[in-house]
């Protein structure tokens, strides 16, 4: 199959997938929480049950094997509950934030960086010299199992969960750069948080954005141009996903400028409230 | 000079292997092994991986230099050493080659100066910077035409100690010489790479960043064997396969 065949064969396979109403049997495992954690100075994943966090010998995605060390959620600061080797994410992916741009084809793919990932409460900073840094509310694909050409149908079995992101993106850059490297890749432009939750049915979130306290962007994931699972397949068919990879999976509505001092809080439905403040680099 | 074989990470010039990688651990754990005898992986394991787009003028072929320097991302994943395949995807039809110098970060490196970026670099070493041209043109980000698996080969070895500004470059394809040039033209040197993205991105040790590539390029096709040489590092060679 040549290469223009194989884009007119998936675009239709994205067609039909788009076009139907209903996706299969979700949500058939239970819904468990995993954070990491740090604690009296030492860092660690667990799970959540109720007000304790049991912890794990590793991360969730790759050992599940409680160590019997009970903390109390009260008493641990939260981290980025994943450790990516790769942080993908997708752009122009609800109708909604297209403005007058066209939907593509296909997924419109870029690569974030392990270095931009924060957790809840860490601050966004903004370097010195950016002037124009919006926030991005997204659902974040967590992957469970190594995945290299998986159909959509079998994506789901490589996802291991979600949690919420900010995709933090400096707009001038982004408009003027060859490529949107520190537009979206600087230190800190990728909070995510504040827990990695199984057992949802990702197909149908609510993701909202408020910037102190104010709402900014409100939309369901029912509304991805490209769903979670199409996402995976297509991008297992160039770049093989590792357990704890992120795929963020792009931002609805419209966006605006952060200023220091700001707080950004992204929540989405059964995750939670990532929250984090803004303040200018260096200072 | 150092390698990392199936065994471990190698100094060459003692041929004793060490238990981690060279930008890590330097210490030699006794054990050596003939440097003929061992199988060359790519020489270290990037957490990730940069590249900085149309950095020589014979490059430009008409568009304007970057400015700032056109920094774009690779991933770990598409790192492959000496020797193996260059896979080309299903659906490409326009795969080139791109023969670069690449630098290896020795130390954490966060808001360096350019005077002082040469303390943060390990070594360097030869890679390829394989693209896909139809997607690098057509796609939102060059995500794909860049990042793909096998899409980053690199090695022989990392060489410590040259004078990265000073090293003839070269590219064959199947023997015949594609392109060739002196890093000396390079528009943004190593030291201002890395200051540059150390500015907005942390680097850490092992870290790889593609400084470029000159010249014009051309479609790879199956089979093809491609090598790109640079001067007191040797040859990194690879094979073109379609599945």
């Amino acid at each position: 199959m040549n290469g223009r065949k194989l884009m007119v064969a998936m675009t239709a396979v994205v067609t039909v997938l788009m076009g139907s109403v209903t996706y299969g049997a979700v949500a058939q495992e239970a819904v468990q929480r995993y954070v990491r954690y740090s604690y009296q100075g030492s860092t660690a994943y667990g799970v959540v049950r109720g007000e304790v966090i049991q912890q794990l010998d590793g991360p969730p995605y790759e050992s599940r094997t409680a160590t019997g060390v009970e903390v109390a959620l009260a008493d641990v600061a939260l981290l980025a509950p994943a450790e990516p080797s790769k942080v993908i994410a997708v752009g122009l992916n609800y109708l909604s934030h297209l403005g007058s741009r066209p939907p593509s084809e296909y997924p419109g793919l870029f690569a974030k960086l392990p270095t931009s990932i924060i957790g809840p409460d860490a601050a966004i900073e903004i370097p010195p010299d950016a002037h124009n840094v919006h926030y991005e509310g997204e659902l974040v694909v967590v992957i469970g199992k190594k995945a290299r050409n998986v159909s959509p149908e079998e994506a789901r079995d490589f996802v291991f969960g979600v949690t919420a992101g900010n995709d933090i993106s400096e707009r001038d850059w982004q408009g003027d750069d060859l490529q949107w490297f520190r537009a979206k890749a600087s230190d800190t432009f990728g909070p995510i948080g504040p827990a990695i939750v199984t057992g949802l049915d990702y197909n149908d979130l609510h993701v909202q954005t408020r910037v102190n306290g104010e709402l900014r962007q409100s939309e369901s994931s029912s509304d991805l141009l490209f769903g979670v699972d199409e996402i995976v397949s297509y991008v297992s068919h160039y770049v093989t996903l590792l357990p704890g990879d992120l795929i963020f999976t792009g931002t609805p509505g419209s966006t605006q400028a952060m200023q220091p001092g700001d707080v950004v809080e992204i929540e989405v439905a059964g995750v939670g409230v990532l929250r984090n403040p803004v303040v200018r680099k260096g200072s | 000079m150092t390698m990392r074989s199936r065994t471990g990470f190698c100094a060459v010039m003692s041929s004793r292997s060490s238990p981690g990688p060279p930008y890590d651990s330097p210490e030699p754990t006794g054990r050596t092994v003939a440097a003929r005898e061992a199988h060359l992986l790519a020489p270290c394991e990037p957490s990730k991986v940069l590249a900085v787009g149309l950095n020589y003028r014979s490059h430009l072929d008409g568009r304007p230099l970057p400015d700032p320097p056109g920094i774009f991302i690779k991933l770990p994943t598409s790192i492959v050493g000496p020797g193996d395949p260059i896979v080309l995807p299903a659906d490409a039809g326009n795969v080139h080659y791109e023969g670069e110098l690449v630098i290896v970060i020795g130390r954490r490196a966060h808001e360096v100066s350019a005077a002082a970026a040469g303390e943060y670099v390990f070594g360097v070493t030869a890679g390829n910077d394989v693209s896909e041209r139809d997607w690098q043109r057509d796609d939102l980000q060059w995500f794909r035409a860049k990042g793909c698996d096998t899409f980053g080969p690199i090695g022989p070895l990392i060489a410590t100690d040259l004078d990265y500004g000073n090293l003839h470059l070269q590219t064959r394809v199947n023997g015949e010489v594609r392109q060739e040039q002196n890093t000396n033209d390079l528009v943004c040197g190593v030291d201002d790479i890395v200051s540059y993205i150390s500015s907005y991105a942390t680097l850490l040790p092992g870290d790889v960043i593609f400084t470029g590539t000159p010249g014009s390029t051309q479609a790879l096709q199956n089979g093809d064997v491609v090598e790109v040489e640079i001067e007191g590092i040797g040859v990194l060679r690879n094979t073109v396969l379609r599945p």
